[in-house]
């Protein structure tokens, strides 16, 4: 079967600027892929590269067996595409918006109005098809351009940071919708920097820093790669004879030099420590609730989540204190990763 | 063979699309309004009140002026806009090429100009009782200096920005040059050699020219070369704006 996408060698300057350095990757038919990066990573211009609004620097793009470069009309007529901005026309109604849209890509007025109908009920939209976008909520102005983008039923429907900034409802109804049109057979690119919503909604992703590919795997087998990430989380109340003020100030730093723990991160009321090995390191925290005066409110162990599998790999750690002599064997601050 | 007349009859309906889109979203914009209705009027007014002219001349320089200005002050407004609010994306994604997307953003100067010279004709006609020597001239005038004045606006819209500001002001500076240069305000016979051989460079000395031996019947080239000129310029304003889109693509815009 042709992959939904197979980029080799892509490479985009800005100028003297490396902004995408030299990236392999496929993408398979019918899968939703995620495409993860912090910001400034590479993410869009690669994105707008696959899309033909960028033209690269050096490398070759295949959208579903066509080279971009060769000929991109017959990669155009098959790719739908949701930028990170809503992009519909405010002046216009929403039924209006997916008529031109359908116009665009020649579909009959029966066929265009047909599935114009369908995607309004889906989408919610129903009710407000004659109200101009002007007057739209943001949520709805986002479900519009995703309606917008696969009117044309396209094979490969492109994706760009599609809900933050959306209420949890909104958010989790056009998630809903993604798995919905995979379902259906579309492949989906998801270009994102919400890592829990690539953790939920993707097959495979790829994590580009720096221009280039550190990772790409099931999110499950990247998790597994970095066990040396897996936490224990832990929240304590000082014991009744006790002030919190006395017990709780200064902890991180108590708690970043017990053996085991490489780096400790405050989560909330909880702290999260970081360690290889977290049987180990359960004695030393009870050990620690004791002589400190505190009473364990909670204790669990966690496996690495896609986050921290994420913030191993770009390098990025918010609100860390880090072990200035951690356990030999961790390494947690190992370089950014070169993994594929 | 059957693909190709397909396609092409797909990028013809692809253009009118976009053009319908256009008129329906941008022609009461106020930017619009303002550089393409209103400009050329106050131009005309500007230079014409309080002077002595036949109601003939009056109507030759009300129409160069209006389809010059109206016709490429949509470019220059659309394009960026667009491109600031994302919409100019959708349109380079979509499965038609660059040339028919700029016939579509031509065909939305060219048609507003058509619509505003042609009331100013009516009005000068059966309001102020002016005559028109040449009724077919002057409508293939009107037809075609719009379509080459919207092709200019379409160059300063082509500038790889997503700020119209920045587009309108050397969009502006040159419509004012062109003015002035031309023989709008001075007749060609009037002008010394020398400023003679330089409004020869600028379109719109031959749209004024045009004007003038379709409505005055006078003018002093031959009207076809200046319909030739005028459709040539149409044609060759298409090459910088292709251009300056390839060169977006690259920078990113």
């Amino acid at each position: 079967m042709t992959n939904a996408i197979e980029v080799k060698n892509l490479t985009k300057y800005y100028d003297k600027f490396l902004a995408v350095d030299h990236i392999d990757f496929t993408v398979k038919q019918g899968e939703i892929f995620g495409f993860l990066g912090p910001n400034g990573a590479g993410k869009s211009t690669t994105q707008r590269m696959l899309v033909t609004l960028l033209t690269p620097t050096e490398g070759q793009i295949l959208i579903l067996g066509h080279d971009l470069a060769q000929n991109a009309y017959p990669a155009k007529r098959q790719i739908g595409l949701v930028p990170e901005e809503s992009n519909v026309y405010t002046e216009l109604t929403a039924w209006d918006n997916l008529m031109f849209t359908g116009r665009l890509y020649r579909m009959s007025k029966d066929e265009r109005r047909a599935r114009a109908e369908e995607l309004l009920e889906t989408f919610g939209l129903w009710e407000k098809r004659d109200v101009k976008v002007e007057n739209y909520s943001k949520g709805m102005r986002r479900r519009l351009s995703i309606a917008m983008a696969v009117i044309h039923k396209p094979a490969l429907l492109f994706l760009d940071e599609p809900t933050p900034g959306l209420d949890a409802q909104s958010a989790r109804a056009i998630q809903g919708l993604i798995r919905q049109l995979s379902a259906d057979g579309t492949t989906v690119f998801l270009t994102t920097h919400q890592i829990e919503e690539a953790n939920q909604l993707c097959d495979r992703v790829a994590i580009i820093n720096h221009g280039k590919i550190a990772a790409t795997d099931t999110p499950e087998q990247l998790k597994q790669t970095f066990q040396q990430v897996q936490s224990v989380e832990v929240a304590f109340v000082p014991k009744e004879t006790l002030k919190v003020s006395e017990t709780l100030e200064g902890l991180d730093e108590k708690l970043v030099s017990l053996p085991e723990v490489s780096t400790v991160v405050k989560v909330g009321d909880k702290w999260r420590l970081y360690t290889e090995d977290p049987s180990a390191l359960l004695s030393h925290i009870l050990q620690f609730a004791e002589t400190q005066g505190l009473r364990i409110v909670s204790l669990n162990t966690l496996a690495p989540s896609l986050e921290d599998v994420f913030l191993q790999i770009t390098g990025q750690q918010i609100g860390v204190i880090q072990n200035q002599n951690p356990p030999k064997r961790l390494g947690m601050r190992r370089g950014k990763g070169d993994r594929k | 063979m059957k693909d190709l007349w397909l396609r092409i009859s797909n990028e013809f309906a692809q253009a009118w699309t976009v053009t319908l889109k256009d008129i329906k979203v941008y022609y009461l914009r106020p930017g619009m309004i303002m550089f393409g209705f209103l400009m050329p009027f106050f131009m005309f007014f500007s230079f014409s009140v309080r002077r002595e002219m036949a109601a003939e001349a009056g109507l030759a320089r009300l129409l160069a002026l209006t389809i010059f200005f109206t016709a490429a002050a949509a470019g220059p407004f659309i394009i960026p806009m667009e491109r600031r609010l994302g919409t100019y994306d959708r349109l380079l994604a979509a499965p038609m090429s660059l040339f028919t997307l700029l016939m579509g953003k031509t065909a939305v100067g060219a048609f507003f100009a058509i619509v505003v010279a042609s009331v100013s004709a009516l009005a000068g006609v059966l309001i102020f009782g002016t005559t028109v020597a040449q009724p077919g001239l002057m409508l293939a005038g009107i037809l075609i200096g719009s379509f080459s004045f919207s092709t200019l606006g379409l160059i300063f819209g082509s500038i790889p920005t997503r700020n119209p500001g920045d587009v309108q002001m050397p969009s502006t500076l040159l419509r004012w040059g062109l003015l002035f240069i031309s023989g709008v305000f001075v007749p060609l016979s009037e002008m010394a050699p020398f400023a003679r051989g330089l409004a020869y460079l600028s379109p719109l000395t031959y749209a004024q020219d045009l004007m003038n031996f379709a409505v005055l019947g006078e003018g002093l080239l031959n009207p076809w070369l200046n319909l030739g000129v005028l459709l040539l310029t149409a044609v060759l304003f298409l090459v910088p704006s292709i251009k300056l889109h390839q060169r977006g693509r690259v920078l990113g815009y």
